[in-house]
């Protein structure tokens, strides 16, 4: 029998950043296939493409044995192809049948909305999942009224309305708890019966081989392996991920010993999708927060320098308590945060770099004016020290490459020293040179007491840089590498929830 | 969910309830308040409100806002006044004229659509500076107040169709209009884009098309109230309706549509335009000073609209 999906020689290029190498996908019919990969290995670019959203450079679709029209989610949608969003596709202010029939509502008598034919429909695709939809699940309750778990259910539900062929669910088990997996995972084998196909992507090992009757890994770009997940283990796997020069244990970096008292403190932090978590980290170390993207990392460095404050918990630095409820407690007690979103988090759009560096000293210092002579020749210094390349002090700051751009961001915090500092994928699109400036920056600030803490989303920028790497998955802490099990292996396999 | 959580999205229970004790407060100040001639000399007063406080509706749910609505209400009142003089000013001219008033209108809020949606302007400026360019439009057709209407038309306004009152039977066909659109896909399509756009993307909806319809829709309404005030004075004047854009969006927030969008309807609105007038005929039957009316309604309007505010904010 031919397969449901035969995607082959897929590539995409975003600018010069090649996410997709000739990489091949097969679904049969009726199956469960797990996607899986390290950050950046390509599968969401691959599931967007099949599912409309994102536009192929080369390549084919087969889509039953036929080439398939996927320029849009609506041409996607009418091959029979969904893609399972997390809680993007619900508006809060309809109601939960309205959601699930927007854009396709049946029709009586002069094209007036069936809602009694909504009302029955939604009615029995709630019966399906009866046993987990909960207090007030009901088809005229407002979507903004349901937990996060119920809105989850609707968005399955609205995907099952439109009957498709293949269903690609992208991290849809994050959010649930395990009873509510198992009934997904039940949903999961009824569309089976039913001949509907699925592509899995998940953050967990355990649910691929609960579940996945194949399994395809992509490793930079390309497909690298194809398993029956009967007929494979999790090491095989997680090889298949590294890849074999990533599988050599020990690396050759030269890590310092961990050595003296923990100086920052963190017990019990909690936020929306994290925790809680603790960890401790000392003088000196440079502390990395590994796993797969979007398992809390970005929560907990927001939370620690207060632009989204924990919900519970206590960070101590130097034995003093620093949880912040803004990012202004946080500069005061030396902490500073640099994000690779520099355009949302950093820049002061059309505003010269002097001002660019000089603004986090009016909260740090308290000033209220900045004396310009005497900042001028202490930034200037500092951007000279970080190899900075600009025109001048009073040039705009959108007159820099983005590499220079983030110099002059974290040449705000410089002067005087940070005792901690956060960095959250700080050198997403920047140019090598630059990215070496930033790495030897980061272990010189380190080397005179400061503690750094990174989020990284490439994986081989924390096992070159950091001391120790803090595993993440689904918000909770799942590894904890030093030394010798500070490898690819292990961090890959860690990221999949599968810690020794 | 409490009793007063239910009403959260409904703040039109409470615009009903203000409606009621105007009418009664008017009903006391005004002993002849509920006789029919002085009903339908009311609901003939507040018609053009109610018009432009229903089309406003549906560009506020899709999330913008239409200020041009006022110009827009002036360059169909001096088009069709125009066109029903050149063309002789019988039978066939005023058909003529209420067809191409209506046409202008609908044009206008085509513009504005297209304006918005398509090029991806800000509503609440681009609608600004389209009300100035229909403004100045309406001073190039008529300059002056004047060149009044033939008289069947304003006759015909302020009689009977079949025995009942024209003006009754324009809320009539307009109701009925409103619920036609309330009963299609389009009013829920039109929530989920002023709702959570991104959402309603991600669901494939023609964003594009439901906005600018929205548009269209307040054009035509805007056009609808054009003619029926025409039917008021008799006569053209550029000026006209000056005050209509931001009296119905006061109107539409106080029937319980959401500014933001997504929430609401047009049976909210009437009530909401409904009490902006009641306010205005409670001002003026207390005897209070002349000086001290706009005052006190803007005052009153400021009242209502935070009463409404705090009972959805439970």
């Amino acid at each position: 029998m031919q397969p449901v999906l035969r995607a082959s020689d897929i590539s995409k290029s975003f600018g010069a950043v090649r996410a997709l190498d000739k990489a091949r996908l097969t679904v049969e019919r009726g199956e469960i296939h797990a996607l899986l990969g390290a950050n950046g290995c390509g599968k969401s670019t691959l599931c967007k493409i099949i599912a409309g959203t994102v536009g192929r450079d080369t390549g084919e679709v087969l889509i039953d044995g036929k080439a398939a029209a996927l320029g849009s989610p609506r041409l996607a949608e009418a091959e029979g192809v969904a893609l399972f969003y997390q809680e993007l596709s619900l508006v809060p202010q309809l109601s939960v049948g309205e959601n699930i029939f927007l854009g396709r509502e049946p029709r009586e008598r002069l094209g007036f909305t069936d809602r009694a034919a909504i009302a029955r429909e939604t009615e029995a695709l709630i019966a399906r999942v009866a046993a987990v939809a909960g207090k007030g699940f009901t088809p005229d309750a407002r979507v903004a009224d349901l937990t996060p778990d119920q809105r989850q259910l609707a968005e399955i539900l609205k995907v099952l309305a439109r009957q498709p062929k293949i269903i690609i669910f992208d991290e849809a088990t994050a959010t649930l708890d395990r009873r509510q997996v198992e009934v997904f995972f039940d949903i999961l084998r009824e569309l089976k019966a039913e001949g509907v196909s699925s592509i899995f992507i998940s953050h967990r090992m355990d649910e691929v081989f609960a579940i996945a009757d194949r399994i395809t890994v992509m490793r930079n770009g390309q497909t690298v392996a194809e398993f029956a997940a009967t007929e494979t283990d999790r090491y095989a796997v997680v090889y298949a991920m590294v890849g074999e020069t990533g599988a050599i244990a020990a690396s050759v970096r030269d890590h310092r010993p961990l050595e003296g008292d923990a100086r920052l403190v963190v017990e019990g932090a909690r936020a929306a999708r994290l925790g809680p978590v603790s960890f401790t980290a000392r003088c000196g170390e440079i502390l990395g927060l590994g796993g797969l993207q979007g398992q809390g990392q970005k929560a907990l460095l927001a939370g620690l320098f207060g632009a989204e404050p924990f919900q519970s918990g206590h960070v101590s630095l130097d034995g003093v308590d620093v949880t912040a409820g803004r990012p202004a407690d946080a500069m005061a007690h030396r902490i500073a945060y640099v994000s690779g979103d520099r355009g949302r988090d950093s820049a002061l759009p059309g505003r010269s770099i002097f001002e660019n560096t000089a603004i986090a000293s009016l909260v740090r210092e308290r000033r209220h004016v900045i004396p310009g002579a005497l900042f001028r020749e202490r930034f200037a210094d500092v951007l000279a020290g970080l190899n900075t390349r600009y025109a001048g002090l009073d040039a705009p700051i959108g007159s820099l490459s983005g590499g220079n751009q983030q110099k002059v961001f974290i040449s705000r915090w410089l002067s005087p020293a940070p005792g901690l500092l956060l960095l959250d994928d700080p050198t997403k699109g920047i140019d090598l040179g630059a990215k070496g400036d930033f790495y030897l920056l980061a272990r010189k600030l380190a080397d005179e007491g400061a503690t750094v803490i990174i989020y990284s989303s490439e994986d081989s920028e924390l096992l070159s840089l950091c001391d120790r790497v803090l595993v993440l998955n689904g918000g909770a802490i799942t590894a904890d590498l030093t030394g010798d099990r500070l490898t690819p292996f292990e961090l890959t396999r860690a990221s999949y929830g599968d810690a020794a | 969910m409490t009793g007063l959580g239910k009403l959260g999205g409904r703040t039109w229970v409470v615009t009903a309830a203000a409606l009621i004790v105007l009418i009664v407060v008017n009903a006391v100040l005004q002993h002849n308040f509920l006789e029919p001639s002085v009903v339908q000399s009311n609901l003939t007063t507040f018609l053009p409100l109610v018009l432009v406080a229903i089309g406003q509706t549906y560009v506020i749910l899709g999330g913008d806002i239409d200020l041009s609505v006022g110009a827009i209400v002036a360059l169909v009142n001096v088009v069709t006044v125009t066109v029903i003089a050149a063309f002789g000013g019988d039978g066939t001219a005023v058909v003529l004229g209420l067809m191409i008033g209506m046409g202008v209108g609908a044009g206008c809020g085509l513009l504005n659509g297209l304006i918005i949606a398509g090029l991806r302007f800000q509503p609440i400026v681009t609608t600004f500076a389209t009300s100035i360019v229909f403004s100045g439009l309406a001073l190039w057709v008529l300059p002056q107040a004047g060149l009044p209407v033939p008289e069947p038309y304003w006759r015909t306004y302020a009689g009977t169709i079949l025995g009942v009152p024209t003006v009754y039977v324009i809320y009539l066909l307009a109701f009925l209009l409103a619920a036609f659109l309330a009963a299609r896909p389009f009013m829920t399509r039109l929530k989920a884009v002023g709702g959570l756009r991104a959402a309603a993307f991600q669901t494939g909806l023609d964003l594009g098309r439901l906005r600018v319809s929205a548009f269209v829709l307040s054009g035509l309404y805007g056009a609808f109230a054009s003619l029926c005030l025409t039917g008021e004075t008799a006569s053209g004047d550029p000026l006209m309706g000056q005050s209509l854009a931001m009296s119905a969006i006061s109107a539409v927030v106080l029937g319980g549509t959401a500014l933001a969008g997504g929430v609401g309807g047009t049976l909210g609105s009437v009530l909401g335009a409904l009490v902006v007038g009641m306010i205005g005929s409670v001002i003026f039957f207390a005897g209070l000073p002349f000086e001290y009316q706009t005052l006190v309604q803007g005052l009153i309007i400021l009242a209502a609209l935070a009463g409404g505010v705090l009972v959805t904010r439970r």
